[in-house]
């Protein structure tokens, strides 16, 4: 199944040393839809990130000449605001914290999903998530942010707190890709890998609710990646778990 | 090398102190000698002056002319040692004696003074007037400040340059026997680099410097090896647990691979293979996590928390799947109960232990989740209805990738008891494993042990 890709045409650096890692993510990326610029050192990619006319960085942490951080470090200080994703092969909550204090938006600890990487990307890509609307509509569904109330047409969805803040988060974010680490992190706000597949089961509890018999699937899963919410009509899309 | 070898010698901290403190004795030495050299000799010439002056005194009131003659007949009843003495006229023409003429400019005032005479012979004399007008003149030679001279001269060359030598033989032999020592830790130290990590520092017995150094050296030559055990058994953990599931991904691919298959079939070969890719990324993390915890660095992030909030946060997050799996998640964590510490690992910690928990219960039974207060402060309670954990395995269920063996069919990196037990000596808190008949209690004890100084 393709990922869809709301920003097509966005313009991505790739500083990243390691050849065939490079090639990889290169590739991932230009199939979707992105063009990409890469360079193999942190003083190459230090230039050609200050030429600018990148809508995104993706820095690798350890980079030969000049290190990652120092490379987001020198551009926070050169007031270049261009979103940056950190790559990184160390996973310390440590490494985190520094890789976001040196300027970086995100950070993906090495080995990565390619979803999980373009669920970032675009995540980065699409900031701001509008913040101020009091109430949500993703195709028949409405959230009152206020009231605390869930409709699906005129049927009102009785959620748990916890289930309100989930489908909030998912209906901030339409047609996007959110992976289950940013749901961990952002909705339940813990950093540790669960042994079991937690976010799955709350999604599927949710999905329950909002996804009633007989109506359209707009919660879907999103293979290799995680989960999506659809505002579009549904019944062009393929069902749940599908391949394209 | 030979060469090389003397260098080093007086290259040692033992040879300096030694050269330094031979040459301060040598100097304090001569500074002593020097005054009591000078004192002497001032007192001598004081005596001889007192002699001389009296002397003339005498004259002045008795017989001159007798002393004159024994002194010119050289038999002087006097004093031997007065070498001079002659008498002059009002005009200090000679009269009498064995000195032709009074040394120019000489005082005859009747007090000593210095004066050199004929061959060069230092004196001290005195000149007096006679009540006739004539003039008497005496000179005594000063043997006794040269002989104090000689001797002080002697006493330096037999005594002072010896006590240096003596100084210096001792640094020398000071500083080869500790050359010796730090040679053989040298070679100690070189072996250890060769690898031979049970090789020890060699120790003295005297507990100085140099032993306490190498003692402490040892200790953490133990430490390493320690360590070291730990990682190379880590090392054959890790071998065994990850090449369970990289060679069933290599079959799954190799299998996909033969001829015939739909492409329904290959994805799915392929899906399981990345699944199995997954599960073995999971044990590395896990692994890398457990490490990244013990580093110890994360304490100066504790702060105050409320430990039957996070209990009730990791109950709700867990409720959904207790229910899937068919069990009663019972919850008893009222209220307010503050800690000190770092909340997300302790999340971490109990969310392991409740993950845990409900993998190994069966089906309809109840987990008991709570917060009890114990003697020195809380405890996480967490008691399930399953098998339990046999005794003997108890401590092992703490160490990183063991799994009882009846348990290796179900999911899991095996490492979620070794991360409980990772945040759990982080905090210096305990946990204990019992028996519930059924099942098993885990407590995770949140009261610090007191520091132990010989591990941080």
């Amino acid at each position: 199944m393709q990922n869809p890709t709301p920003s097509p045409g966005a313009k991505i650096l790739l500083i990243e040393d390691d050849g065939e890692t490079r090639a990889e993510i290169r590739g991932a990326l230009l199939e979707r839809g992105y063009e990409v610029a890469d360079e193999a050192t942190g003083t190459g990619g230090l230039a050609a990130a200050r030429r600018g006319g990148f809508d995104l960085l993706i820095v690798d942490r350890m980079l030969p000449e000049l290190d990652g951080l120092a490379v987001i470090e020198t551009l926070r200080a050169e007031d270049v605001r261009t979103p940056v994703l950190v790559l990184s092969a160390l996973g310390a909550v440590d490494d985190r914290i520094r890789g976001l204090k040196a300027g970086g938006d995100d950070y993906l600890t090495k080995p990565f999903a390619l979803g999980e990487l373009t669920a970032r990307i675009e995540a980065l890509l699409r900031r701001p998530v509008e913040t101020r609307a009091t109430v949500l509509r993703v195709g028949p569904l409405t959230l009152d942010l206020i009231d605390r109330v869930a409709r699906r047409g005129e049927r009102e969805i009785e959620l748990l707190p916890r289930e309100f803040k989930l489908l909030e988060y998912l209906m901030r974010r339409p047609d996007r890709v959110v992976t289950r680490d940013m749901l961990l992190e952002d909705v339940w706000n813990y950093r540790f890998l669960p042994q079991t597949n937690l976010v799955d089961v709350h999604i599927g509890k949710l999905r329950r609710k909002v996804d009633g018999p007989g109506e359209a699937t707009l919660i879907r899963g999103v293979r290799g990646a995680g989960f999506m919410i659809v505002s579009a009509s549904e019944d062009a899309r393929p069902p749940l778990g599908a391949k394209a | 090398m030979i060469l090389e070898n003397s260098l080093d010698l007086f290259r040692t901290s033992t040879f300096r102190i030694a050269g330094i403190s031979g040459g301060v004795f040598a100097l304090g030495v001569l500074a002593l000698f020097a005054f009591v050299y000078w004192q002497t000799a001032n007192q001598e010439t004081l005596t001889v002056d007192r002699f001389i002056e009296h002397q003339v005194q005498g004259f002045v009131v008795s017989r001159p002319d007798e002393l004159i003659d024994d002194v010119a007949l050289g038999n002087s009843t006097i004093e031997r040692r007065i070498v001079y003495a002659a008498l002059f006229d009002g005009k200090l023409r000679p009269l009498a004696g064995n000195l032709p003429a009074l040394p120019a400019h000489f005082p005859i005032d009747g007090l000593a003074h210095a004066a050199v005479i004929g061959n060069h012979r230092p004196v001290r004399a005195a000149a007096a007037t006679l009540p006739d007008g004539r003039v008497v003149f005496i000179a005594r030679e000063v043997g006794e400040v040269r002989e104090l001279e000689r001797i002080v001269r002697r006493a330096l060359l037999l005594g002072v340059i010896p006590a240096i030598f003596l100084a210096l033989a001792a640094g020398a032999w000071l500083s080869g026997r500790e050359l010796r020592r730090v040679r053989r830790v040298h070679q100690a130290a070189a072996r250890i680099l060769q690898g031979k990590l049970r090789e020890r520092l060699p120790v003295h017995g005297s507990a100085d410097d140099v032993d306490r150094l190498a003692l402490a050296v040892n200790r953490m030559l133990d430490e390493i090896e320690r360590l070291l055990e730990e990682i190379r058994g880590i090392g054959d953990a890790i071998a065994h647990d990850l090449r369970t599931p990289l060679t069933r991904v290599r079959a799954r691919l190799e299998r996909g691979r033969e001829a015939n298959r739909s492409r329904a079939e290959l994805e799915a070969a392929i899906d399981s293979a990345v699944a199995g890719l997954d599960q073995t990324l999971g044990i590395i993390t896990a692994l890398l996590r457990i490490t990244a915890i013990e580093e110890g660095g994360r304490r100066a992030a504790f702060r105050a928390f409320d430990l039957a909030r996070i209990v009730r946060d990791v109950a709700e997050l867990y409720e959904p799947i207790a229910e899937n799996a068919g069990i009663a998640l019972a919850v008893g964590a009222a209220g307010a109960r503050a800690l000190n510490g770092d909340r997300d690992l302790l999340v971490e910690a109990i969310a392991n232990v409740l993950d845990n928990a409900i993998k190994f219960a069966p089906r309809g039974s109840t987990i008991d989740l709570a917060v009890i207060e114990g003697a020195g402060g809380p405890t996480v309670r967490v008691r399930d209805r399953g098998p339990g954990i046999p005794p003997g395995e108890r401590q092992s269920v703490l160490k990183r990738f063991y799994r009882a063996d009846k348990s290796r069919h179900l999911p899991g990196s095996g490492l979620g008891l070794g991360v409980v037990s990772a945040v759990m000596n982080l905090h210096r808190f305990e946990i204990a494993i019992g028996d519930a008949d059924p099942g098993c209690v885990v407590d995770l004890i949140c009261v610090p042990r007191p520091a132990d100084p010989a591990r941080d």
